[in-house]
């Protein structure tokens, strides 16, 4: 399968999603590592997390996937939602909460 | 080794701004960026813009850089 064709399989087949280098139990950058901590703090236990590091395609096609060239990046319901930057922002607003709820 | 000020002056080349400060270490860095340009934008079209600025030099030199972004007005409420 094309690896675009692959992203948007797992970004649709699951409401929350995070494109990371490492694990949530062993994430492999501060910036991933602050993403995991916060899904966590919001009681998101059961998101589907893909390791970059371990998947050079889709480390290279998720960059084009959302025009975004960083890693982590939070997909809720298919829709792109940021970078690690984003999610603090939107965490410490009270958006991602809401968000998740809808 | 990338500056915080090579990344300042790719960002003024590449757009208007009213505002810029970067600071970093050669590996991390974080910039506050200020313009009118974002007016009516989404946070990630934001961010969007200013990586458009930097272009392939974000997949290849800068391994993270931090943003906040605000429209001039934004900006005055925030100091």
């Amino acid at each position: 399968m094309d690896v675009q064709e692959l992203i948007k399989q797992q970004v649709t087949a699951h409401p929350v999603v995070l494109y990371m280098k490492g694990t949530p139990q062993f994430p492999m950058c501060g910036f991933s590592g602050n993403a995991v901590r916060i899904l966590n703090a919001l009681g998101v236990k059961d998101f589907f997390s893909v390791d970059v590091l371990s998947n050079p395609e889709i480390r290279q096609g998720i960059k084009d996937y959302a025009n975004w060239p960083t890693i982590p990046q939070l997909y809720i319901n298919g829709e792109f939602i940021g970078g690690s930057d984003i999610v603090s922002e939107m965490y410490q607003s009270g958006e991602l909460q809401a968000l998740l709820k809808g | 080794m990338v500056t915080p000020e090579s990344i300042k002056h790719s960002i003024e080349q590449g757009m208007a701004v009213t505002h810029l400060a970067v600071a970093g270490d050669g590996a991390h860095f974080e910039a506050v960026v200020v313009s009118d340009e974002f007016a009516g934008k989404s946070r990630v079209q934001r961010h969007q813009r200013v990586y458009q600025t930097l272009g392939d030099r974000m997949r290849e030199e800068i391994h993270a850089l931090s943003m906040k972004t605000f429209t001039p007005q934004e900006w005055q409420e925030q100091q």
